[in-house]
């Protein structure tokens, strides 16, 4: 048993890694307290753990799947392809967290420490497989994420996006846990594995109680990815919350519970039936939606911060599109999505940051002719705009045209439908952003101090894959074939 | 007392407390109505535990939720008290800063 023990926690490295270099931040961070040292030190040993955290997972991603701890966590390539994606965000977001001057700077060792927290829940997420780990799960990410919000303690902007954040957060996850223990008592059983089998056998009456409980239960994930019903925080908290905590809102808790709804829709929702039907259905719905409004609500808004959390809620809604085709064919989609949002979020937010850190907001005008100013970032900037709305030699495009043929083959053309349109509509506002940089005049010709030559340099990395996924996409995708395997 | 009682009282303290989140405009309210639901919802894991099936599944379910919704009211009341001593009111109205 013991034995046991210490083998299941050989799998479950990463997420050790990532809560020890939690705990040795706190430790750093209360020993060296107010001198300016320190903050080197800090932000040097949670790159570290974080690189060290990629690393394992790397090495974890060829292992065959397994669950461990009796069978509360399941490993298996696909949730390690996501815990991949999200650490990287997590890199990038400690890294703006470091430049950038919205976070004050006696609070950015606490930003490094809850991130690593929230990571920590964002992977148990990913690869929960039961009811216990996925609720502790997201209340790890939740809590976490309350206090991140309101990182800047004397901001009443961040305090009030705490403030919702916490007020909305609690409400679906009470909600939610209302539908787990309603299905816990259908069904008897909190585990994952089995349960779509348990599925199948039930009687009508049971299946009356357990869809109306499906669907508070959906209410919980849907709140943390930010879908249509439940995205009233997702603007407000965004535009709210310091840009660095901004960047990592919009890719890890994002895309833990897109792994999620993935998860479920394949270990329930596998087997044919009303109930699979009236889970896709309800899928199909909230995803056409979410791009939908997502797409609408960001066409008016003046600050570039809350038109990217509008468009991260249409990608949301686009990658949910992907999760109602229950094959390979959907997971492969999405995981490519994750991975081409990851590097189109981080550069945009990175870009948007230095910006707003020299003019102090993000309006639509600060980027006015900023090609005549950083060539090289208006340049890049475009470029992830295309991206963001799918125009053809870039990732972006091959991310929505992956869905779209998943859909189709599928024989979803409604929703194809529906997504093709809104990659047309979200040009609109993409676009402007072009527009003011290439064809108007700058305001001013102040130098940008964020747009050093390291910065520039990073930013031009993180781009890179941009232009790289969108050419030699298939690449990746013998990668990202690999993350398709589960434990059913 | 069969579960049906004990799910009658989980159903009225989940619909308490969705009333009270929408009726009241008192952010410490709020948050008591949060509690009204993640205690309906311990509640009914310990119901259907109990009558239902005899495993330890629903049991340590309830303490789990009991020991998170702790630690959310302990981060959910220290933001309130930062948003007090910013604004000087706990009222949900007042929260409108980031409407546009």
């Amino acid at each position: 048993m013991a034995l046991n023990y210490l083998a299941n926690i050989g799998r479950f490295i990463p997420e050790l890694l990532a809560c020890v270099t939690m705990l040795g931040l706190i430790l750093i961070e209360a020993t060296y307290g107010e001198r300016d040292k320190d903050k080197k030190i800090l932000s040097a040993a949670s790159d570290l753990g974080l690189v060290m955290v990629l690393g394992s997972l790397i090495v974890q991603f060829n292992d065959t799947p397994t669950a461990i701890f009796s069978n509360a966590v399941v490993i298996d390539p696909f949730s390690t392809f996501m815990k991949i994606i999200m650490t990287l965000g997590t890199l990038g977001a400690v890294y703006l967290n470091g430049q950038s001057r919205d976070v004050h700077q006696g609070v950015k060792a606490e930003y490094n420490i809850l991130a690593l927290g929230v990571l920590v829940g964002a992977m148990l997420l990913a690869s929960a497989n039961n009811m216990l780990i996925l609720y502790i799960g997201i209340e790890i990410l939740s809590i976490l994420s309350y206090v991140m919000a309101s990182l800047n303690k004397i901001d009443d902007r961040s305090s009030e996006a705490g403030l919702k954040y916490v007020l909305y957060g609690g409400v679906s996850a009470g909600i939610m846990l209302f539908g787990i223990s309603h299905i816990f008592g259908v069904l008897g059983t909190i585990q994952f594995t089995g349960m779509g089998a348990l599925l199948q056998s039930l009687s009508d009456s049971q299946v009356a109680i357990i869809i109306p409980s499906f669907l508070l239960f959906f209410a919980g994930i849907g709140y943390k990815i930010a879908c249509v019903p439940f995205h009233m925080w997702s603007p407000d908290v965004y535009e709210g919350s310091p840009l660095p905590v901004t960047t990592f809102f919009a890719i890890v808790p994002k895309l833990a519970g897109m792994a999620l709804i993935v998860r479920i829709s394949f270990v329930f929702f596998s087997h044919d039936g009303l109930l699979s039907q009236s889970w896709l259905g309800l899928l199909v719905i909230v995803s056409a939606l979410t791009m939908t409004v997502g797409n609408v609500s960001a066409l008016k808004q003046k600050s570039i911060k809350r038109m990217l959390a509008y468009s991260s809620i249409s990608h949301a809604g686009f990658m949910l599109a992907g999760a109602v085709v229950v094959d390979s064919v959907g997971v492969r989609a999405i995981a490519f999505y994750g991975v081409t949002y990851l590097f189109m979020t981080l550069a945009a937010f990175y870009i948007v940051s230095f910006v707003q850190d020299k003019y102090g907001n993000d309006h639509f005008e600060r980027f006015n002719g900023l090609m005549y100013r950083y060539p090289l970032m208006a340049v890049l900037m475009c470029l992830v705009m295309f991206s963001l709305a799918g125009v053809p030699p870039l990732a972006g495009f091959v991310a929505k045209f992956n869905i779209l043929s998943a859909l189709i083959g599928h024989g979803n053309y409604t929703l194809a439908i529906v997504a093709g349109l809104n990659s047309v509509v979200s040009l609109y506002y993409y676009l402007k952003i072009v527009r003011l940089m290439v064809f108007k005049d700058a305001e001013s010709n102040e130098k940008i101090e964020g747009f050093g030559f390291v910065n520039q340099g990073i930013i031009a990395a993180l781009s890179l894959p941009i232009l790289v996924l969108g050419i030699f996409w298939n690449q990746i995708f013998q990668v990202v074939d690999k993350a398709v395997l589960f434990i059913q | 007392m069969s579960l049906f009682w004990y799910l009658s009282v989980s159903f009225v303290l989940f619909f308490c407390g969705i009333a009270v989140m929408i009726a009241r405009k008192n952010i410490i309210a709020i948050l008591l109505g949060i509690e009204l639901i993640l205690n309906a919802a311990a509640l009914n894991f310990a119901a259907y535990t109990r009558f239902l099936n005899q495993n330890l599944d629903g049991h340590i379910m309830s303490l789990f939720i009991i020991i998170i919704a702790a630690a959310e009211a302990a981060v959910g009341l220290a933001i309130v008290i930062r948003f007090y001593q910013i604004r000087e009111s706990i009222h949900i109205d007042d929260a409108t800063q980031l409407q546009h």
